[in-house]
This record gives structure tokens, sequence and C-alpha cells, in this order.
């Protein structure tokens, strides 16, 4: 950013609200690790602290909302300042809903058997890595409000899509052996379009950063891989 | 897109040896606002003066370039400086009634411009401006009562009827809120968005938000340069000049 605010207090409530959306990013990735980590291993001890991180994350979201009311109310902000201001109020939101799937992701832990064939989530394990990557690059390029790293996030979304469909159709391939697999199959076809949907939001983040940094938004659009019907 | 309806080309203004505005290109559309921001000192009432030319009354006062209103070149020694008043009306930051009636305050322009012949033809002048200028339904039964003794909004409101009772191409604001409460202000703006429909008008302002409200395009003064100019939302949402931005976020000095 520029010069600072003749009016110190505006300047300390701006960052605060960048720290804010920072700190809730940071326990989103955490919660989205987690949540895989729980998955892959099959642990269900996990599942409870992982669906309490979620209030954590929800108790953030009001936070910032009151503080973008109150900033809005207080300092009328215009230009980057106003920028700043929406993409914190979008990006939350986002990160909220990120949060929501690795805390539906994390639930559907439960009934899964625990001798799983690794070859079965192998796929879904790298399509984890990838979308937790794409998490911790979009929040980097919050950070550092790097346009070019937040437009490499959205463009790389297209992986995401493929991977999503390479885990989706092992999952199928395995369920369709054998019937006794179809209750907690479905589960992980779940799952694996959870990822997908929290890659979605990871998007959006990347967007909104686009748009605080330059001003404009993204044009042309998003690179899409293989997609799943619905 | 509206037509110019005044063009700056290279104006530079001096008081004395001290320069005041500096190469100067600035053109403002036909019925639209353009809003002119900037720090206190900047130029930004200089330059509407100069469109009316009401640094002529200051001496010291030496104005270079050109400012045409329609094409014509306003600063023409041979220009009737009356008449071009007639077509630039200006508002002023204090309301400043004439120490007359309503009335008065309203007729007063037409007659010296001999617009009005008639008894008949000046209650109809008053009438439509202060029905213009939205305030002819609070004062139409005291009309022969001083001017100075309504409220400052409906003072303000009632300069800018007499500024638009000899019908006027161009209106001139120079802080025309800056004296007056929200409610006034906000009776003000919106007469400003009514008005825009008939009048070119210009207005300068220390409020970011209200430039944002009543203008269609912006333009930023620093030092008496002209920094930025664009499209209101452009210059407030992401304006392309550091300066303007820093003006705006409250970063400047």
């Amino acid at each position: 950013m520029s010069n600072e605010h003749t009016v110190k207090s505006y300047e300390e409530e701006l960052q605060f609200l960048v720290d804010s959306v920072i700190k809730m990013g940071s326990l989103t990735e955490s919660q989205m690790v987690d949540s895989m980590d729980a998955i892959i291993k099959v642990d269900k001890d996990s599942i409870d602290k992982i669906i309490k991180s979620d209030d954590e994350i929800n108790k953030f979201r009001s936070k910032i909302d009151t503080q973008i009311m109150t900033l809005l109310v207080k300092r009328a902000p215009m230009a980057i300042d106003l920028r700043e201001t929406i993409s914190s109020l979008k990006i939350s939101q986002d990160l909220e809903r990120i949060g929501d799937l690795s805390k539906s992701n994390a639930k559907k832990v439960k009934p899964l058997p625990l001798d799983l064939p690794e070859e079965l989530l192998s796929n879904l394990k790298r399509l984890g890595e990838l979308v937790i990557k794409q998490l911790n690059d979009v929040l980097d390029s919050y950070v550092n409000k790097n346009y070019d790293k937040a437009k490499e996030v959205w463009e790389k979304d297209e992986q995401v899509d493929d991977l999503t469909y390479i885990a989706m159709e092992s999952v199928i391939d395995f369920l369709s052996k054998d019937k006794k697999n179809l209750d907690f199959s479905t589960h992980l076809i779940f799952a694996t379009k959870n990822l997908e949907r929290a890659g979605d939001h990871i998007t959006n983040i990347a967007e909104s950063i686009c748009y605080l940094i330059k001003g404009e938004y993204l044009k042309g659009s998003r690179p899409k891989g293989k997609v799943i019907q619905e | 897109m509206s037509d110019v309806k005044i063009k700056s080309n290279n104006l530079n203004v001096f008081y004395g040896d001290k320069q005041a505005l500096f190469d100067v290109n600035l053109d403002l559309n036909e019925k639209e606002v353009t809003a002119l921001i900037g720090p206190s000192g900047c130029g930004k009432s200089t330059f509407i003066r100069c469109i009316n030319r009401m640094n002529d009354v200051i001496d010291i006062c030496k104005v270079t370039g050109n400012i045409e209103i329609d094409g014509v070149e306003i600063n023409d020694e041979n220009l009737d400086v009356v008449s071009l008043r007639e077509r630039v009306g200006m508002v002023f930051q204090k309301p400043n009634p004439f120490p007359k009636s309503i009335y008065d305050n309203i007729s007063y322009g037409p007659k010296i411009h001999g617009k009005g012949e008639t008894k008949s033809e000046l209650d109809e002048i008053v009438e439509r401006s202060l029905k213009k200028a939205a305030l002819w339904e609070e004062v139409k039964d005291r009309l022969d009562e001083p001017g100075t003794g309504l409220s400052g909004g409906q003072q303000q409101r009632l300069c800018i009827a007499r500024a638009i009772s000899v019908n006027p191409e161009v209106i001139l604001m120079d802080e025309p809120c800056s004296a007056l409460d929200p409610i006034a202000t906000a009776k003000i703006e919106e007469l400003i968005d009514e008005l825009k429909k008939t009048y070119t008008i210009v207005i300068v302002t220390h409020s970011m938000a209200q430039a944002v409200r009543v203008s269609q395009k912006t333009g930023f003064f620093h030092l008496g340069k002209l920094i930025e100019v664009g499209k209101t939302e452009k210059i407030f949402k992401n304006p392309d000049n550091k300066m303007t931005q820093d003006y705006i976020t409250g970063r400047f000095g």
C-alpha cells in the first residue's frame, strides 16, 4: 500500500481487518489439512476436533463482518481502501464455505471402514494435497498482494477439476466391483465433490485478490478441466 | 456521451507573482455534473471562477489560455461579461441572499436582464424558479418576507432559485453544502440531480461522498494542476494516479 493514512486509527483498523482475514485463512487451511488427514488415515478420533474448529472459523467470519460494518460507517472507505474492505468481506465468505466443506468431509470419516484399500484413496489424497496447496498459495498471494500468484491459482483450478474426475472414477470403479461398498463409497464421492467445491471457492478468493490489487476483474473465462455431470 | 459545453485549454491563472493554475485542460460535458475535488488552495475554486470571469474583479489576477463555452472564447475583451454571467450562474459556500424579500431576491436578476417586463411575467418567473429549486411549497405564502429569515438550507435553495431565475446554461457551485446540515444537504443534492436535466453543473466539494453521489465526472486538482479527471465511479473506485488515490483515501501530506 502507499503512504499511511493521515488518521492513524484508520490505518490500524484496516490492518486489523486484513490480519483477521489472514488468521481466518490459516485456521481454514489447518482445518482442511486435518480433515484430509482424517479421511486418508480413517482417523475417527479427530472428527470432533475438526467440527469444533469450524465454530472457530464461523466466529471469525462474524467478527470480520462487524469490523467491515464499522469501517464502512466510520470511514466511508474509497479506492484501494474500499476494495480492501469489500474483498475482505468476500474472501471471508469463501473461507467460511471452505470451512463448512472440510467439516462435512470430517463427518464422512465416521462410516468409513478402517481397512480401506490404499489405491482407492490415493487419487483422493492427491486431490486433497492439490486443493490444500491451492489454498495455501491463494492465501500467500493475499498476504503479499501478489497479482500473478493469485491469477496462477485461478488458472490452476483446471487441475483440481481433472483430479476430481480421476478420483471420482476410481471410487466408482471400486463401487461397481461390489455392491456392499455402496454405503461408504457414496461418502467418498461426496468428499471428492466437496474438495472440488472448495477449489471453486479458492478461485473466487483469487478473483477477489486480483480485483483488490488492480481494481478490475479477471477477464475471460477460467480454464476448466473435466467435470463430473451432476 | 454528452457534448462538451465548456472547454479549457492551457488555462493559467496568476494572482500577482503567484501562479494559481497551471495549464489546465478540462472538458465539462453538457447537462452533466462535474465535481472538482482537491485540498484547500489547489485551484478548484479559481478554476470555476474563470468560467464566469469572476476573477476579473481581482486587480492583480491575470488569466492566460482559453476557456470556451459552446466553442466561443469567453476571455475575449469584447465579450459582454454581464451576459456571460447571465448564462453562467453561481452559488457560493455560504448562502448569500440579498437583504430583500424572497420575491425580490428572485425577481431582481430577470428585471436587470430585462427578462420580466410585467408583474405577471415576474410572478411566473418567481414561481417557476422557486419550484425548480424545490422551495416553492415552503415559501409560497410568505414571498414578501425577507430572504435572510429563512433557514440555512432554504437560503441556499433561494440562492439556487435566484441563479436559475435568469435561465442560465451553466451553474457553478462552490461548496454549496458546506454550511448545511445533512437534511438540507440531501435536499440540495436531490435538487442538483434534477437540475442537471436542464443545466451544466460544476460543483466544488470537499466531501468525497458528495462528489460520488452527485457527479458523473470528477477532476482532482493539486497545487494548481489538474492531476486526474475521469468518470466519477472510476476515480473513487480505482483512480489511475497515486496522488488522487492518496487524497481520496486520506493519505495526503
